[in-house]
């Protein structure tokens, strides 16, 4: 056996990547798959937590309303106080072990993977949202009301189409983030990329070799991301000049709201 | 009065607004007749943008009534925003969308509150556009346009909605001087076709020129309200008299 086993670092590295490249790519594979899913979903909760956090109650709401909205407030606080203020890890050992324990649901771990990572995701995502909505400049919500807008059609037209912009370089971090650290869902043997390469490691003792290689794929997911993302941020924030109009009478190009058909030239 | 006696679209009964502690508007009473075109005049602070503000309800008065089109638009059962679409109002500083172009910030409400097609908001949004000399600007953004290109869409966005009446706060206050003319010339215009207004401004020629009558504020309480030449000419009060001298002694 020691015959043809490698002498060098490079050597390793090569055998390594023969022997284990697929199991690492399937876990890398399984890494991005949570990372996007979890963001996404993370954001859709953090959307919708911080948009029912700064629903206006003015002296005209009536009571019911009021008391319902201080219950959501409060639950919806709690929520993002209490997965802000834990590790991720212990998440992951609460919510996989718990469910059985407490709920009895054999839940499987990647689904409590999902699961973890999503909700995390939208503790943080919901104050960025929050945030993002707030400084918003009021003269563009008073100014979407004086033509007679409701709230609703205030916030889906007006205001996050542009704290949605403000924002979207949080949104990035935060898959990047999430590629990182849904390392630590080995501990309920999720098999993403960190466990993958654990199990690989520990066959020939090379954890030097075997996580220098893990690192490398690490840092290309995640530079993929901030580059494709910057491409995003790009395209959302328009086209730099534009033309005048000579007969816009006769003009049929695209109208209509909310960044679709916005940017290029 | 002996201003003309058109039935009022607009009026406003003992108007008081508090902001905590302060009162800041005190028992403001007026009419607005048809085809009115009103400047309010009056130092800083003296409310003249609270009582623009309460008139559509962006500030709620603490109380008083505002009667439209006979109905008390104060009532709960009152649709807020869509009477906010039959009093229209333009800002001191624009608050154009800023995530839209010329065009679909004119279009938006239309769209959006009142529900007509596309290509019919499309031809209104354009005639307006047309009429304030920005149809050339429809696929600009906010930023890419100057201060009083800027105010004059912000002025086709109100009159897209065919507002009955059409509220002004300083419009003209935070342009350069040279860009202050393009805007009062859109103004003058929709006064001379009959546009009804009200306009907070600090240009007296403007004032004197086209309005139809003049209210001078001061401390929250309107102390003069007639016609220009009344208010300009033959002030009735000593502190009209002593706010006009002041204001053509500092410009
Ligand atoms: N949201 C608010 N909360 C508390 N006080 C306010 C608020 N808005 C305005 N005020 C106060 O009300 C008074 C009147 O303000 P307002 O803006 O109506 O004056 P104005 O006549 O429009 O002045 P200017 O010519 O400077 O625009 C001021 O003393 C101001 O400080
Ligand atoms: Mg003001």
């Amino acid at each position: 056996m020691t015959a043809d086993m490698p002498t060098t670092f490079f050597g390793w590295v090569v055998f390594i990547i023969n022997q284990y490249g697929g199991a690492l790519l399937q876990g890398a594979g399984v890494t991005l798959l949570l990372a996007i899913v979890g963001t996404l979903i993370g954001c859709a909760i953090g959307l919708f937590v911080g948009i029912v956090q700064t629903v206006p109650i003015t002296e005209r709401t009536n009571t019911g309303l009021k008391i319902l909205n201080r219950a959501v407030q409060f639950v919806l606080a709690a929520y993002v106080e209490i997965f802000r203020g834990t590790p991720m890890i212990v998440q992951a050992m609460v919510v996989y072990y718990g469910s059985m324990a407490v709920f009895n649901i054999d839940m499987s771990a990647m689904l409590a993977g999902f699961l973890v990572v999503s909700v995390n995701t939208g503790a943080y995502m919901a104050e960025t949202v929050r945030g993002g909505i707030i400084s918003i400049d009021k003269g563009q919500t008073e100014a979407a009301m004086a033509i007679g807008m409701n709230h609703f059609q205030t916030m889906y037209t007006v205001v996050l189409p542009q704290a949605l912009r403000n924002i979207m370089p949080q949104i990035g971090n935060n898959l990047i983030i999430n590629i990182k650290d849904t390392s630590v869902l080995n501990v309920i043997s999720v098999t993403e990329l960190y466990f993958a390469s654990k199990s690989a490691a520990g066959v020939y003792y090379r954890y030097f070799e075997v996580f220098f290689v893990t690192c490398v794929i690490y840092f290309i997911m995640t530079f993929a991301a901030s580059r494709i993302l910057r491409y995003f941020e790009r395209r959302m924030a328009g086209s730099a000049d534009y033309q005048l109009v000579g007969d816009p009478m006769a003009d049929p190009s695209g109208i209509f709201p909310n960044g679709t058909k916005m940017g290029g030239k | 009065m002996t201003t003309e006696k058109k039935k009022p679209i607009l009026a406003i009964n003992h108007l008081v607004k508090y902001f905590g502690e302060r009162e800041i508007l005190k028992d403001i009473d007026f009419e607005v007749g048809q085809g009115n075109v009103i400047s309010v005049i009056g130092a800083s602070g003296s409310g003249k943008s609270t009582m623009l503000r309460c008139i559509n309800l962006l500030e709620m008065p603490t109380s008083g009534d505002i009667i439209f089109e006979g109905k008390n638009v104060l009532d709960t059962s009152n649709n807020i925003a869509l009477y906010r679409t039959k009093v229209g109002m333009v800002f001191q500083s624009f608050n154009l969308f800023t995530n839209m172009t010329v065009l679909q910030n004119c279009m938006v409400s239309p769209v959006t509150v009142l529900k007509r097609s596309r290509e019919e908001a499309r031809q209104t949004a354009m005639k307006y556009l047309e009429k304030v000399g920005m149809a050339q600007y429809i696929n600009a953004r906010p930023d890419q346009l100057s201060g009083g290109q800027k105010q004059r869409v912000a002025i086709a966005r109100a009159l897209a909605i065919k507002p009955q009446i059409l509220l002004f706060d300083e419009p003209t206050s935070a342009l350069d001087p040279q860009m202050v003319g393009e805007v009062l010339e859109v103004m003058r215009e929709l006064a001379e076709e009959g546009l009804t207004m009200i306009i907070v401004t600090h240009e007296m020629a403007f004032a004197r020129d086209v309005s139809t009558r003049v209210i001078y504020m001061a401390d929250g309480v309107i102390v003069e309200d007639g016609t220009p030449q009344e208010v300009f000419g033959s002030p009735k009060h000593e502190r009209t008299k002593e706010f006009l001298a002041r204001f053509t002694q500092n410009t």
